[in-house]
């Protein structure tokens, strides 16, 4: 068993009108099952209102699942018990960068979980410290979130899941807020995680230049997985992607438009040495 | 008709120790009819030069003519200037408030003092400008979707009838199919009513596509002010500065590098397409 | 508007003050507006000014940046003087139209007004050298006894600190969204109060809306970031009393007993 499995995990909310009858149900997830290896990059694509969210909210026991089963490092959520070490097992980093910082000061932002843990003093600075070298904020430390830029704030979220030692990081859409600068600073800053630190990351996003690196990409749609497979495989599926509300990257996509044309190029092509490459240059 | 923005400066909290020059020396002529792309990381001072256009915030030094007038006069119409020049902010889902959609949209005209009748008249109008599905006029604007709501407070500036409309980042946050159908029903109504739009971004891919013109802002200052096609020539400068040209300039050039003869100036993948074609017979 | 008042805004520098304990600098705080009560002569006054002043040189703050907090209050402490000095009885010194200026009265509004001053910049001494987060800090430790008395001490100081930190947040946004509905035409500043009411509707409904889902946001981060109240909870940075801080309640208690003995003689 991986560092998270689900075996048919579905989640459906109940709608009621303004007086709260019944309107119907949502399945926001629906059967999914999958199963993610530790030390992976995984990547979850999917448009708005895939389900993807919901799908990692279950990962850090914030969601349970209406059916199915998941486990995170080989403790189901559902079981209360587990509920603490889950939530230490695997970490989880939202979308909007303000409001996920607790602390004042960028350093006792970071220290925060540690301190929930019950870690000791001593060991909490050593904690932050190094959390903070790990996403290049160690500067930073005495500054108020406040004054920092969007990017910089989702590094320092990053550095306080880090702080709790945790074997898997969930980051639910941690770009989707910030600029072009702050996305690659971000999206850095995690791939660091997986390779230096060797931590699992399952990265959520809509961005297709942030999931090149992954080793794995699920697409979610309608709460199923519509397709599954390494970044090249899911890219040499321009016209499906497009049906699934994404898109490619252009030079995916120029590779794409080339070939409909008659220009003899393999699939999936990811960046521009490759292209220059399949065009005998 | 049309915005003359003559040497503006603007300066933030003159006097203080906080001081800072967000604006130096702007100037400006905006045509009627325009599509005009507006380009640079946060903090470039591209929102501050919007908030100027329609009067939110007062130049420190400079003047700013709108249909010949000078908007700094003592006895011009604020207010009249509001209603000609339409600002949509960042996530402008956030000033949603009323109690369905179609009520919202009116709140503008409202403002106006125009009568009822004129008012829902304006309302549908712009409500159908944006594509809004009809069904959904009398919904609560908090229950739809994040797309339906972008669109829904884009109606609410467009009930005001503008001559010059200005988007700040209307894609923010919003998944790649959702993105390219705003700025879809953007570029069309920009062709249908002849209106002058104003879009600010940070993402050049976005932009290349349906502009005419780009202004490219950097520390308060204008850059470049051209087309597409020669302000992407100074991808390296651009660089520089923290800005990135599409990637299918990056191509572009990678080809001409590599031997093959391709005018290295396309900016979309249609215009790549094409000249790589031409390129390769 | 809101910046002009730096009563009570904390001055980042290094002092001695600065570093010291929050608890001794809130406790001492307290015991020197209890001392200013206690005085019956102008001597007790003075040793409290000098106490203060030598506080103040330590802690680096410049003079002049306190002052400038102060004005805000200068009118109610102009008040307070004019209602001592005319409404006292006693024995008239001069009076003119209406008015009489007794002897008790210019008294009683001198020690006032020097009592009202030295009050007001001692305990914006207490914030200008103190962060907000020391401060909540320092609390929670202190009034940690109150929770035998099912007083939510720890919940109480978590909320605090939350809210100093999204302060800032919501008045930005605040901004933002009243530029948003001035731009649709929204008008805040003519009518009258009813008007001007009404008017705040499309301005309070997004900012409550607002304030609620980053409060859902904020508590689904706590929680997944295994936070569930004081219980077993360790400290980034706790409270220990060090030399100095010893030093500092020796002196506050020097001052206390000095200041008062000398404060009550009658001569």
């Amino acid at each position: 068993m991986g560092i998270i499995k689900t075996e048919d995990l579905t989640f459906e909310y109940i709608r009621r009108d303004e007086e709260g009858n019944v309107e119907g149900i949502t399945t926001a997830v629906d059967a999914v099952s999958l199963d993610i290896k530790q030390g992976q990059f995984i990547a979850i694509l999917g448009h708005n209102g895939s389900g993807k969210s919901t799908l990692a909210k279950h990962m850090n026991a914030i969601l349970y699942p209406t059916e199915g089963t998941i486990w995170v490092d080989g403790m189901d959520t559902t079981e209360e018990k587990s509920l603490w070490d889950i939530r230490q097992t695997a970490g989880m980093v939202f979308q909007n960068p303000d409001n996920q910082i607790i602390g004042q000061v960028v350093e006792e932002d970071v220290g925060f979980g540690p301190e929930n843990m019950g870690v000791p003093t001593k060991e909490i600075w050593e904690r932050v410290e190094e959390s903070l070298r790990a996403v290049g904020m160690y500067e930073f430390r005495k500054y108020s979130p406040n004054k920092l830029s969007g990017g910089q704030k989702q590094r320092v979220s990053i550095a306080g899941v880090l702080a709790m030692h945790p074997k898997c990081i969930v980051l639910d859409e941690p770009t989707a807020m910030l600029d072009p600068n702050g996305r690659k600073e971000v999206i850095r800053a995690i791939r660091g995680l997986n390779q230096v630190e060797g931590v699992t990351v399952i990265l959520i996003t809509h961005y297709m230049e942030e999931i090149i690196h992954a080793d794995k990409v699920f697409v979610m749609d309608n709460g199923k997985i519509a397709m599954e497979g390494t970044p090249r495989e899911i890219f040499s599926q321009v016209e499906r992607l497009k049906e699934l509300r994404l898109d490619v990257p252009q030079v995916t996509l120029l590779a794409h438009e080339l070939k409909k044309r008659g220009v003899r190029l393999p699939n999936g092509i990811l960046t521009t040495e490759e292209l220059v490459a399949a065009l005998g240059l | 008709m049309s915005m003359i923005i003559d040497h503006v400066n603007y300066i933030y909290e003159p006097g203080t120790p906080h001081a800072r020059k967000a604006l130096s020396d702007i100037c400006l002529q905006i045509p009627d009819g325009q599509f005009v792309g507006i380009i640079g990381h946060t903090g470039s001072g591209k929102s501050t030069l919007m908030q100027h256009l329609n009067g939110l915030i007062r130049a420190t030094e400079g003047h700013i003519y709108f249909n010949g007038e000078d908007i700094y006069d003592d006895d011009y119409d604020m207010k009249k200037l509001r209603s000609k020049v339409g600002l949509v902010f960042q996530y402008p889902e956030h000033q949603l408030f009323e109690v369905d959609v179609f009520s919202d949209v009116c709140f503008g005209p409202k403002n106006l003092g125009l009568d009822k009748r004129e008012t829902e008249l304006r309302a549908f109008d712009a409500l159908r400008k944006v594509g809004f599905p009809e069904n959904l006029f009398y919904q609560s604007p908090f229950e739809l979707s994040g797309g339906q709501k972008r669109r829904a407070a884009i109606a609410g500036v467009l009930a005001m009838k503008p001559d010059i409309l200005i988007l700040d980042e209307p894609t923010a946050g919003l998944d790649p199919k959702g993105r390219d159908e705003i700025l879809g029903q953007i570029k069309k109504l920009q062709q249908e009513t002849g209106m002058t739009i104003l879009l600010v971004s940070h993402s050049m891919e976005d932009v290349a596509e349906y502009v005419d013109r780009i202004i490219v802002m950097n520390r308060g200052s204008i850059m470049y002010d051209d087309t597409p096609a020669n302000v992407f020539a100074h991808y390296r400068e651009l660089e520089e500065v923290g800005l990135a040209a599409p990637q299918v300039t990056y191509i572009m050039h990678k080809l001409r590098e590599k031997g093959l003869p391709v005018d290295a100036g396309a900016t979309t993948i249609e215009e790549a397409t094409e000249e790589i074609l031409r390129a390769l017979r | 508007m809101l910046r002009d008042i730096t009563l009570g805004q904390y001055y980042q520098t290094e002092s001695v003050i600065h570093r010291m304990d929050p608890r001794v600098k809130l406790g001492g705080t307290l015991l020197f507006i209890i001392s200013l009560f206690f005085f019956k002569n102008f001597l007790g006054y003075a040793i409290a000014a000098l106490f203060l002043a030598v506080v103040i040189k330590l802690s680096g703050v410049p003079f002049k940046f306190m002052v400038r907090g102060m004005k805000t209050i200068i009118l109610l402490l102009m008040i307070t003087v004019v209602f001592n000095l005319f409404l006292t009885p006693g024995t008239p010194l001069v009076s003119f139209w209406k008015l009489t200026i007794t002897i008790e009265g210019a008294k009683l509004a001198a020690s006032m007004a020097i009592r009202l001053t030295l009050l007001i910049i001692g305990s914006s001494l207490m914030t200008l050298t103190t962060t907000p987060n020391n401060l909540t800090d320092g609390m929670e430790k202190m009034l940690r006894p109150l929770r035998i008395i099912k007083v939510p001490v720890h919940e109480v100081a978590m909320m605090m600190s939350i809210a100093l930190r999204f302060i800032p947040i919501l008045l930005e946004e605040t901004d933002k969204i009243m530029k948003a509905q001035i731009a649709r035409g929204a008008d805040f500043e003519s009518g009258n109060i009813f008007k001007r009411a009404k008017a705040l509707v499309p301005l309070l409904v997004p900012l409550f809306i607002s304030a609620f889902r980053r409060a859902n946001d904020l508590a689904m981060a706590m929680e997944a970031r295994c936070y569930r109240g004081g219980e077993g909870r360790t400290k980034m940075k706790p409270l220990k009393y060090k030399k100095r801080d010893y030093i500092a309640y020796l002196c506050i208690l020097v001052y206390m007993v000095g200041s008062i003995f000398v404060g009550r003689l009658s001569f």
